[in-house]
């Protein structure tokens, strides 16, 4: 996605009468990235009428479960436990697929080991084994409890802020600072892991809440202890790390602590000597290293495959979405983790209607290898969702935004699309009057400007054409070393504003039978339809679209632009008809 | 009504089901199609496959139970996931299967047996993949060349990307998308995921195809090309 490109031979070009408002949609800005979503990911306010994008939305937890064991977790002892699974569900450190709890011994008996079944990792690699095939994940922790605790336990407590407060140069040992640590304290802090130095700690800390009070902590001692349990429930201190991407809407949590925690870690491994490390690289051989998302998805951060430990699953959240404008409820699942319905879902699709794009040559099928500078023709079919039949107005620039510009023409950009009622409404009608044979359609009578081509119950198909144009080959460069024209630029993408006009009833919160009372109602929108890839192939070549059916690939892409949503209950134009005349038919 | 006679590729069942007559159907006694489901050519479905059990109880033993409106693509394979079970040694077994005795146990023997597989509604295979999951929900989408691992659990509303593999024994959540290597949850699908993933066509699709020449309206699905060849 890169915009304007150095030595590109033309720069898309700007209408100086077009306010800044009004600018044309450019899906292949930036910030298009952001604004562009499919249209079944966009949610609809009923109250503020107007479409509500992932960005604009507000999410709310309705549960926490487990996806393995699909278990709801309550979401107290999501704040006491942490954010995973402490039942049996572990995913594998390699490969992240789950495990599952094997038996060793003859038969169903004992011991139990956690075994991937696609890399065949186990738990006995790392020397770990169960007694029971029950409560893994309690076993596991006590399995893990380092040697040191006790110690720890048995009475021979140091303060365990010695080592960390003697000196803060103690940290950065790398730094080559002067530091000045006693052999006592050195010697400590070496041999101390992570999780030894953590259960000081929280030894430390839970005495000086005993003590002093929690004052200099700067909240109450409970808010504390729902801190301790949360750094303390199966793992150490970053257990509540999130590796699954954006699914737990729970990973911010605690995130400052965190990251202290694993500064802290970084810090002491690099002072863990590096030349010991390389030497410890060296023997194992880069084979036995971890790789990025192995390590982090660790709270150890390991660099060393036999110091993988099992992940306990993380939890998934079931989340209602509000909007960000009024705070009404747009989306609201029921809390049982396994069922599939919604309370309340108010989503777009409903509400707003659909764009989807076909070749008008049906032996057409290849959109990957559109021949440069020949016209081709496409259906664009804008299907109803509405109880109300709708007036749609199109509107796209003569020239699709970008450095190659495609020429882009709708025959028909202002036309009506019938109400979406019942489908036997639909079939009775048929028998009686044929509502679909009296309007004159470019099916039957060729292609004519203004002329839909064919129309049904709630749905009306236009024809769209558009002239690639020729770009240089790839491996042509500028004077730069620069790409003439990129793979991006080689897709045909035209940005459509959308404008659909409707008059419903009004809704009646009495109850009432008013039935005169009718609102109009408008939506406008910008749109980005991809209608294919222009091919490298000269325009000479007289048989287009050689590669046949077999490279089929539907490219209806119709993706909306929460950017540009504007719903306005009867408000004034704003895209004038000799602007739409002036841009689409010519 | 009997089924329809007809020439061309397709059987046609009284539920509505259109099974290829050049797939492969092994144990169809033990199938059971909801109604309007399609199966294309060159696929397989071990019905054969099914639990053991005493040759007495020899009826309702349903090996691969399939909903309403499903799709199996050409080339894909059903097959129930099997695994050694530990019961008391049946009497029926003439020659006797290697014993286990345990301290204070029954007798127990260790036999291979297949579980039954069941699939939901609105299921779509896609082409060369291999199923041999024990559940697979409604409004599930398993793209081409998949391999679902035994015993997997497929909760409904899921999209499985083209050449996933998913482990042995996985579970997954309703809402996600799942890809890669092993298969694992990598998004969330929307709220919509559900009428993104119906098998079967909007009104106004059937009517285009029906009566239209020029193309094919919408693919929310990859069903209505393998279709529009079917017609």
């Amino acid at each position: 996605m890169s915009p304007t490109k150095p030595g590109a031979p033309a720069a898309p070009e700007e209408d100086p009468d077009e306010s800044e408002e009004e600018e044309t949609f450019d899906p292949r800005a930036p910030r298009s990235n952001f604004s562009l979503f499919p249209l079944e990911n966009l949610l609809y306010c009923e109250d503020c009428k107007q479409i509500r994008c992932p960005r604009c939305v507000h999410d709310e937890i309705v549960c926490f479960f487990c996806p393995n064991c699909l278990f709801e977790v309550p979401s107290s002892t999501v704040k006491t436990d942490g954010n995973r699974c402490t039942r049996n569900c572990f995913s594998c450190p390699i490969c992240f697929a789950s495990l599952v709890v094997a038996p060793t011994g003859g038969g169903q008996a004992g011991p139990y080991i956690l075994l991937c079944n696609h890399c065949l990792w186990s738990s006995a690699e790392m020397g770990i084994e169960f007694e029971k095939p029950t409560s893994i994940a309690a076993q596991l922790a006590e399995k893990l409890k380092p040697p040191a605790l006790a110690k720890v336990t048995s009475g021979s407590f140091t303060s365990p802020l010695s080592p960390l407060s003697a000196s803060s140069e103690g940290y950065f040992p790398s730094m080559g600072a002067p530091t000045i640590i006693t052999p006592d304290d050195e010697e400590d802090k070496r041999e101390l892991s992570p999780e030894e130095r953590f259960i000081k700690l929280k030894a430390h800390y839970a005495q000086q809440k005993t003590g002093a009070g929690a004052d200099e902590y700067g909240g109450s001692p409970g808010a504390l202890s729902r801190l301790m349990g949360l750094y303390s429930g199966l793992g150490s201190g970053s257990r509540s790390r999130s590796f699954g991407r954006g699914i737990g809407g729970f990973s911010n949590m605690g995130g400052k602590g965190k990251l202290e925690w694993a500064e802290w870690d970084a810090v002491k491994e690099i002072g863990d000597d590096g030349e010991e490390l390389v030497e410890k690289i060296r023997e194992a051989g880069f084979s036995r290293t971890t790789s990025k998302e192995q390590r982090i998805a660790q709270n150890h951060q390991p660099r060393f495959i036999q110091d993988l430990k099992p992940l306990a699953a993380l939890l998934r959240t079931k989340r209602s979405k509000r909007c960000r404008a009024c705070r009404h409820i747009l989306v609201k699942p029921e809390s049982k983790p396994t069922t599939i319905r919604f309370r309340i879902k108010l989503v777009a699709m409903n509400y707003i209607p659909a764009l989807s794009i076909s070749r008008l040559d049906p032996t057409a099928f290849n959109y990957a290898a559109l021949t440069p500078l020949s016209t081709h023709q496409f259906l664009l079919t804008i299907t109803n969702p509405l109880f109300d039949p709708i007036n749609v107005t199109l509107a796209t620039p003569a020239k699709t935004p970008g450095s190659y510009p495609s020429t882009v023409t709708i025959l028909c950009p202002t036309f009506e699309v019938g109400a979406n009622t019942d489908v036997w409404d639909e079939a009775l009608q048929t028998t009686a009057n044929p509502p679909t044979t009296a309007i004159k359609k470019g099916r039957k009578t060729g292609m004519l400007i203004g002329t839909v081509w064919d129309l049904g119950r709630n749905w009306t198909t236009v024809v769209i054409e558009i002239v690639p144009p020729l770009l240089p080959l790839p491996g042509e460069l500028d004077e730069d070393g620069n790409e003439l024209a990129t793979e991006d630029d080689r897709l045909v993408q035209v940005p459509v504003s959308v404008r659909v006009v409707y008059e419903t009833d009004l809704e009646r919160d009495d109850g009432g039978l008013g039935k005169e009372a009718k609102e109009k109602r408008e939506h406008t929108y910008w749109s980005v339809l991809g209608l294919g890839r222009i091919s490298e192939k000269m325009p000479t070549t007289a048989t287009e679209d050689a590669a046949g059916p077999s490279a089929a690939r539907p490219m209806s892409l119709a993706s909306i632009a929460g950017k540009g949503v504007t719903g306005r209950g009867g408000a004034v134009e704003e895209i004038s008809g000799s602007k739409v005349n002036r841009h689409s038919v010519r | 009504m009997p089924p329809k006679q007809t020439k061309g590729e397709y059987i046609e069942t009284d539920t509505g089901n259109k099974v290829s007559r050049k797939s492969v159907i092994l144990g169809s006694q033990n199938i059971i199609l909801g109604g309007k489901t399609i199966i294309q050519a060159d696929c397989t479905i071990r019905g054969d496959l099914r639990r053991t059990v005493a040759p007495s109880q020899q009826s309702g033993n349903v090996a691969i139970a399939v909903g309403r409106y499903c799709f199996l693509s050409r080339s894909s394979v059903l097959r129930p996931p099997g695994r050694t079970h530990q019961k008391p040694v049946p009497t029926y077994v003439s020659p006797r299967p290697p014993v286990v005795q345990g301290a204070d146990q029954p007798l127990l023997c260790r036999t291979f047996s297949y579980c039954p597989m069941k699939i939901g509604d609105h299921v779509f295979v896609g082409e060369g993949s291999v199923v041999e999951a024990a559940l697979i929900g409604s409004y599930v989408h398993i793209a081409k060349d998949c391999v679902i691992g035994k015993f997997a659990i497929i909760k409904d509303c899921v999209r499985i990307e083209e050449g996933t593999v998913i482990a042995p024994n996985t579970v997954i959540p309703s809402f996600s998308l799942v890809s890669g290597r092993p298969g694992v949850v990598t998004d969330e699908l929307p709220e919509t995921a559900q009428e993104g993933l119906e098998c079967r066509l909007p009104n106004y699709l059937i009517y285009n195809i029906i009566y239209m020449i020029a193309g094919v309206q919408t693919l929310t699905i990859g069903v209505v090309k393998n279709i529009y060849r079917m017609i």
